[in-house]
């Protein structure tokens, strides 16, 4: 892409502003560090998940100041409002089914990317630090999903939060404030939706731009760590650069994933419940589909009780969570091939299978109890 | 490279990259006719797009499945346009993914045709195949959805909590159909790599040496006229987002109990000219009734004065004739 006009042309208006801006900012070094960066083992489908988390971040954000152009996030208008972006704004049901399956896509994507990782090894020296920033980045596309739930103030939304909400206030020490800083009162209502949507859009947006910068800044750092297997002569021989091979990668993925979700909003758009009361009704209250995992987990015998609860929903998953900051510090065998490394592959397929039946269990368990 | 690959590597390693390559476009194609309105998926969506995903194999099996085993993944006349269109997709692709392994994996020379051949031959074996596929695993899944309820229906089992009951029973006929489904596919993609293997075996070795055919098989994958190619994509985004916008419903398909919109009945359309005829002719109407009314109403008062100036005034009341009152509105209607 060079921009220097050819001998005894004159340089086209395009070129000028590219040689202005370049004078002051050195854009064709910057470009030359973006895009010439080599891809060891040569561009590969497997790494497309961060690129297309990115890109779903952005669509989120379209979609997402479009219907805050007619949502109001008042107790008394949230229902009424979003049942207008429904029903009366042009294409804002499916701009509203649309993020609403953007943000599922989100968690799918972040899932199969943190998978990516830690099959291909990718955790481990030197990049301990791209790993740690992602698990935050991970909490806080969780984050996103929780607090959103929220936002539409039906039945579905108003539980789904309560049950949260109650699931958090069983933390030691921090549960009893986290949940009375969530709910701003004995009930959610004004405060708790007040809360919610500052957090979920202006909070967790600003967290999640400077925590993905430094991931991405990090990743530049360490550099991408290849494939896992392959002789030297068959990786340098694939070796190419970022630029085209794995941008056109990562923009057929990218319009994989918009298919997929705008295949989603047509086949199932957002429909709402009747609007939130402090009485359930007939109504069953769940979470969102990603949690339904933890949700059945509590259902189980060995999790009832005060302090059965306790372990089944704060200590179990924050010792997960422990055990995943500390892993690069554990693991710290340099072998990357997944095949070599029994003990992972054991753990992840066992964790992926117990996600599965339990997601699967939440969901035959709704027969029994209608 | 590997001329002892297995049957099963053969079939998967062609296979696998296949379904992705052609995935964008027919998802594409999907997109549409989702917003057209001509296909809809009712809970089987993710059926729906695994057998999109491997339509080089599924495309003659569908119909097979859907009309002979009465098992569809969903309705509208977009389902089998789609899977037609899938066929051209499918074939380039299988052409794409089949050169790649020859020259990456095989180290040979891509036979001509490569695409063409690959498509029929995986289209016949899964148009075969995948219906006793369809109800073995059916078949399989039902027998071990009943034995594991059984299994809980005895005394013993009786005291099980539901949320324990449910986790072990899916856990009992979940590894059995995953199990057999497994190994069904392990058979499928063996037996593509069996119909494929004489095209291996007849296939020349590469005469290069593997940066050579790395460097082939990276340049086989650019397009001649980069420009033209970029051209042609853009504007096919721009055709089909144009499409995509063009279809899609305004409002909610599924509108809220609360906020269904009252019917609207069209009015009239307003003919300006007709309107001032019309409204015309009933001036003239009126301004007729009006006048008749007044020479009654003077005839009526001149009687009156010659009924008075008779002498028989106050002796006999004089009735206002009939026609001096108002008429009904329907009968100044024009």
């Amino acid at each position: 892409m060079s921009h220097t006009p050819s001998a005894g042309t004159q340089p086209t208006v395009v070129e000028k502003v590219f040689d202005f801006v370049d004078e002051r900012v050195g854009l064709k070094l910057l470009a030359a560090k973006m895009l010439n960066e080599s891809v060891p083992g040569g561009s590969r489908w497997a790494y497309v998940f961060g690129s297309i988390l990115l890109f779903i971040f952005i669509m989120q954000a379209v979609t997402g100041v479009l219907l805050m152009f007619y949502y109001v996030p008042t107790a008394d208008h949230a229902y009424a409002s979003t049942q207008y972006i429904l029903h009366d704004v042009d294409y804002g049901w499916f701009l509203l089914s649309y993020h609403f399956w953007g943000s599922t896509a989100m968690v799918v994507c972040v899932f199969a990317h943190m998978s990516q990782v830690f099959l291909w090894g990718a955790y481990k020296k030197p990049r301990e630090l791209i790993w740690l920033v992602g698990l935050l980045l991970f909490a806080l596309v969780m984050g996103f999903g929780f607090t959103g739930y929220l936002l539409p103030w039906d039945q579905r939304a108003y539980w789904a939060t309560t049950v949260g909400v109650e699931i958090m206030d069983k933390t030691p020490l921090i549960g009893d404030f986290l949940a009375r800083l969530l709910k701003g009162g004995a009930t959610p209502g004004q405060m708790t939706l007040s809360r919610f949507f500052v957090i979920h859009v202006m909070v967790l947006p600003a967290a999640l731009i400077a925590f993905a910068g430094l991931h991405l800044f990090l990743f530049r750092c360490a550099g991408p760590g290849g494939p896992f297997r392959g002789t030297p002569v068959e990786l340098k021989a694939k070796t190419d650069y970022f630029f085209p091979r794995q941008i056109w990668k990562d923009v057929v993925g990218m319009a994989v994933v918009f298919a997929c979700i705008c295949a989603l909003a047509f086949w199932e758009p957002v429909v709402l419940l009747d609007e939130a009361t402090p009485d359930p009704g007939d109504y069953h209250p769940e979470p969102e589909w990603y949690f339904l995992f933890l949700f059945q987990h509590l259902r189980l015998k060995m999790f009832s009780g005060e302090f059965g609860q306790f372990l089944g929903a704060i200590a179990f998953p924050s010792l997960l969570g422990a055990l995943l900051v500390a892993l690069p510090f554990i693991d710290r065998d340099s072998e990357r091939n997944i095949f070599k490394r029994p003990i992972a592959l054991t753990l992840w397929v066992m964790f992926m299978v117990s996600i599965l039946i339990f997601t699967v269990s939440a969901i035959i368990n709704r027969e029994f109890l209608d | 490279m590997n001329d002892q690959i297995s049957p099963t590597k053969l079939g998967f390693g062609i296979l696998w990259p296949t379904f992705w390559t052609g995935l964008p476009i027919k998802l594409a194609l999907a997109v549409l006719f989702l917003a057209f309105g001509i296909m809809h998926f009712e809970t089987r969506i993710a059926l729906a797009f695994l057998m999109l995903l491997a339509s080089p194999v599924t495309v003659f099996a569908l119909p097979t499945i859907t009309m002979g085993l009465d098992s569809h993944i969903g309705e509208g006349a977009g389902i089998a346009l789609l899977f037609l269109l899938a066929i051209p997709i499918d074939i380039w692709a299988l052409g794409v993914a089949g050169r790649t392994f020859f020259l990456e994996r095989l180290r040979r020379e891509p036979p001509d045709g490569l695409g063409l051949t690959l498509w029929w031959k995986c289209a016949l074996i899964g148009a075969i195949f995948l219906p006793i596929l369809w109800v073995a695993e059916s078949a399989t899944t039902d027998a071990a959805i009943s034995v594991a309820h059984t299994i809980f229906e005895t005394g013993f089992l009786a005291g099980i909590p539901v949320p324990e009951r449910i986790s072990i029973e899916l856990t009992i006929w979940g590894t059995v159909a995953t199990g057999v489904l497994l190994v069904l596919l392990v058979i499928g993609f063996s037996l593509v790599g069996r119909a494929i293997r004489g095209m291996v075996r007849s296939a020349r070795h590469a005469a290069e040496n593997y940066e050579g055919l790395i460097t082939r098989w990276d340049l086989m994958r650019v397009p001649g006229d980069q420009g033209l190619m970029l051209a042609a994509l853009s504007g096919v985004a721009v055709l089909l987002s144009l499409l995509f916008w063009a279809s899609l419903p305004v409002f909610t398909p599924h509108p809220h109990d609360c906020c269904t919109k009252p019917e609207v009945k069209a009015e009239p359309a307003f003919k300006p000219l007709e309107t001032l005829n019309k409204d015309e002719k009933l001036i003239t109407q009126l301004a007729a009734r009006v006048e008749l009314l007044v020479e009654q109403r003077a005839e009526a008062e001149l009687e009156k004065e010659k009924s008075k100036k008779n002498g028989e005034a106050g002796k006999e009341e004089v009735k206002a004739p009939e026609a001096t009152e108002p008429a009904p509105p329907a009968a100044v209607k024009p």
